[in-house]
């Protein structure tokens, strides 16, 4: 089993190779552009290999770090909310402060690396008391953002809330700083973290999806060119019908049939309905390249030499298409990326991950309140990646495929 | 001409079926019944439901069903007393009046931004509307329909006071409520698929524009505008008609989204809330239209290629 898994990985490698040495593919390198697109996705590519390793957990993608909807670059807020998050930590100790077993209840609370001040309880309710006496100062206040006057006792207030937590030193101040970069949600969670993992997601999505419908469609597409009669009628019939669906709706209904069973909560729903509609492309175009490619020389020379069908196949003719096989592949890589964020907000996409479809998903009520932090870095962060993408298929494409419109 | 249109129509009934076919076999894979009722209900519920539903009948006497008129007198799931085919009557025109002023809205803009480009092929403003193209292709639409509702609803309304395009909703008895409710969706449906459109339109234009016959009219000395119009547009012109097909995929995946998120009681919107919903019998039945729709655009565009290209008659 491995050796086969060993043997296959190693043909594609060989394939890709042939096909990167190939007299079309200089046009590629000379590109600047091209390679310039191709170094951001293998930097993303190196992110999302390091996250897959413990870069970024999973849990530190859900954790709490600080207050919630907490601007990035420690942009000054309104004093409104100023307030309102100084009131959140307090209510935080408090809390705490209020259980029986005090000490075990405070060593719990946990916001991102930022651990309660390790004083005697004693000296922690001494500065708890010293921020509610300016709090309940500033309460009398109607409207805070009205008044500048109180800003320097907003600021007070601040300085003060800041001693009932353990000073951070070395690596987890730095760790604590970046995670706050670039704001939280509403959740208090750390907007970077959530960006960074999604690339993650993003890339299993991409590369499973790009794979899967990559070999489906090309098997198909390739089996009815070759073998002609019923079978090609049989694959032109089903990708005809498939595609005669609007992908949206097809992918709806194919999420459709995976709710209430088990894997729901998994990528794999997913993975099905994205296989399962996105192998056409890679059908139709790998069907029309095997036509001509069978009628070549080599192939007839194959054939006349009495080697099987199905190997010719395999060996000489698909080999000959596989450079239409890589730009398919990126292709659907981008849909697949671009189509998580639309199932995801249509609520039948990503649930259970970090992923940017949720984040933008989330981001609808914030953009309202004029918080663009999350839709920011969702966007940004996908953008590079699916921008990257296009002008590599597009280098691709004019490399491998010159003859090809749009 | 005829033959060709027969052969089409004939082509598309195999086709028709096989859609209906793998419908019901994706809804029926997992019991709809229970998921709609979850694990704890009882088997008399079980029972009576799937009878309401029709799900004891053979296979191929639901298929007939389907097939005969979409089953469009099945009663809603979730709306007791509706059957599915009051509901379509009422989804249609609300994405018709978004989808059809997107799609010529598109076509149209695409096509002026691709015929500049080609024209300019090679020049700095070529290249700038296709970087443009390229990186408006690379964000999300749904960053385009969240932004698009900030700023063309909330902040148009700061800014000018007045109300023009309505935060969300769809309401045809107040005045002028096309501009109020349809325009904004419109708008950034016409956004979302620009990118896409114009580069796929420009590359037909610059394939057309590189051809023999139109080196061969300059070379005649006929003037450069009488090149372009008569030679280059016009031949080109049949590729774009026929690839307006490519971009109906598009269109309705940005009909979708922006009905689910400007809440307007369109088809996408109602199909989307009744699978969220668990609603069998609105799911199937507007899937279904969905893609007799689908189809008979299909054979329209086939039809209208025959019409301008006599060559397609032939294969």
């Amino acid at each position: 089993m491995i050796r086969a898994v060993g043997k296959a990985v190693s043909a594609v490698g060989r394939l890709v190779a042939a096909n990167v040495r190939s007299r079309g593919f200089r046009k590629f390198r000379k590109s600047k552009l091209a390679l310039t697109a191709a170094a951001a996705i293998a930097a993303y590519v190196g992110v999302g290999i390091a996250i897959f390793f413990g870069l970024v957990t999973r849990e530190e993608a859900f954790e709490r770090v600080g207050p919630d909807s907490v601007p990035g670059f420690d942009a000054l807020q309104p004093a409104e909310r100023r307030f309102n998050n100084v009131d959140f930590q307090l209510t935080l100790v408090e809390r705490a402060l209020k259980q029986q077993d005090k000490a075990r209840a405070l060593a719990e609370i946990r916001l991102g690396r930022r651990r309660v001040a390790q004083v005697p309880v004693e000296e922690l309710k001494a500065r708890v008391e010293a921020v509610v006496e300016l709090a309940e100062e500033l309460e009398g206040s109607k409207d805070l953002d009205r008044e500048p006057k109180l800003l320097p006792k907003v600021a007070e207030m601040e300085a003060r809330c800041a001693r009932l937590w353990e000073p951070l030193k070395g690596w987890d101040a730095w760790s604590q700083r970046l995670k706050l970069l670039l704001g939280t949600d509403r959740q208090g969670r750390s907007i970077l973290l959530r960006a960074v993992y999604a690339i993650k997601i993003a890339l299993q999505i991409g590369i499973v999806v790009g794979a899967c419908s990559v070999i489906l469609g090309s098997l198909l597409g390739a089996a009815a060119a070759f073998y002609g009669g019923w079978v090609d009628h049989l694959v032109q019939w089903l990708y005809s019908t498939l595609s005669s669906v609007p992908y949206l709706v097809l992918l709806s209904v194919l999420v459709f049939m995976f709710q209430g069973s088990a894997i729901e909560q998994t990528l794999v729903p997913i993975y099905a309905a994205f296989g399962l509609t996105f192998w056409i492309g890679p059908c139709r175009v790998i069907r029309g390249e095997v036509l001509k490619i069978k009628q070549l020389d080599y192939v007839q020379a194959a054939t006349a030499l009495g080697q099987r069908r199905w190997l010719i196949l395999l060996k000489h003719v698909l080999p000959n298409a596989s450079h239409l096989m890589l730009v398919q592949f990126s292709l659907l890589f981008i849909a697949a990326i671009k189509s998580e964020v639309l199932l995801t907000f249509l609520g039948l996409g990503v649930k259970h991950e970090p992923s940017w479809g949720i984040m933008i998903s989330q981001s609808e009520q914030e953009v309202v309140n004029g918080f663009f932090w999350q839709i920011g870095a969702a966007t940004v962060v996908m953008f590079g990646l699916v921008l990257a993408f296009n002008i590599f298929t597009d280098a691709l494409q004019d490399a491998l495929d010159p003859k090809h419109i749009a | 001409m005829w033959q060709y249109v027969l052969r089409k129509l004939l082509w598309n009934i195999p086709v028709y079926l096989g859609i209906l076919l793998v419908v019901m076999l994706a809804l029926r894979v997992n019991d709809p019944v229970w998921v709609r009722l979850g694990k704890n209900a009882t088997q008399e519920d079980y029972d009576r439901e799937r009878k309401d539903l029709g799900l004891d009948e053979p296979f191929l006497k639901q298929y007939g069903k389907l097939l005969w008129g979409f089953d469009l007198e099945r009663q809603s799931w979730d709306k007791p007393g509706r059957s599915v085919g009051k509901e379509l009557s009422q989804a249609v025109w609300p994405s018709l009046w978004i989808a059809l002023p997107a799609f010529v809205l598109t076509t149209l803009v695409a096509l002026g931004i691709a015929l500049v480009a080609a024209f300019r092929r090679g020049h700095a403003l070529d290249r700038w509307l296709m970087a443009g193209a390229v990186v408006g292709m690379s964000i999300s639409y749904v960053v385009y329909i969240i932004l698009g509702q900030y700023f063309g609803a909330y902040k148009l309304k700061e800014w000018t006071g007045a109300e023009i395009f309505a935060i969300q909703g769809y309401d045809t008895k107040r005045a002028f409520w096309w501009v109020h409710f349809c325009a904004l969706p419109v708008l950034i449906n016409v956004a979302l698929a620009i990118g896409y459109d114009s580069r796929f339109y420009r590359a037909v234009v610059v394939e057309e524009a590189t051809r023999d016959h139109v080196r061969t009219a300059r070379a005649k000395g006929l003037g450069e505008r009488r090149v372009w119009l008569r030679h280059v547009l016009r031949n080109a012109l049949i590729p774009v008609i026929t690839h307006v097909m490519i971009t109906l995929p598009f269109l309705v995946a940005g009909e979708i989204l922006v009905e689910v998120f400007f809440n307007i009681p369109g088809m996408g919107r109602t199909l989307i809330t009744a699978i969220l919903g668990k609603d069998f019998p609105m799911v199937q039945g507007f899937t279904a239209v969905f893609a007799a729709i689908f189809i008979i655009t299909n054979i329209l565009t086939d039809v209208l290629y025959a019409l301008v290209d006599p060559r397609v008659r032939l294969s």
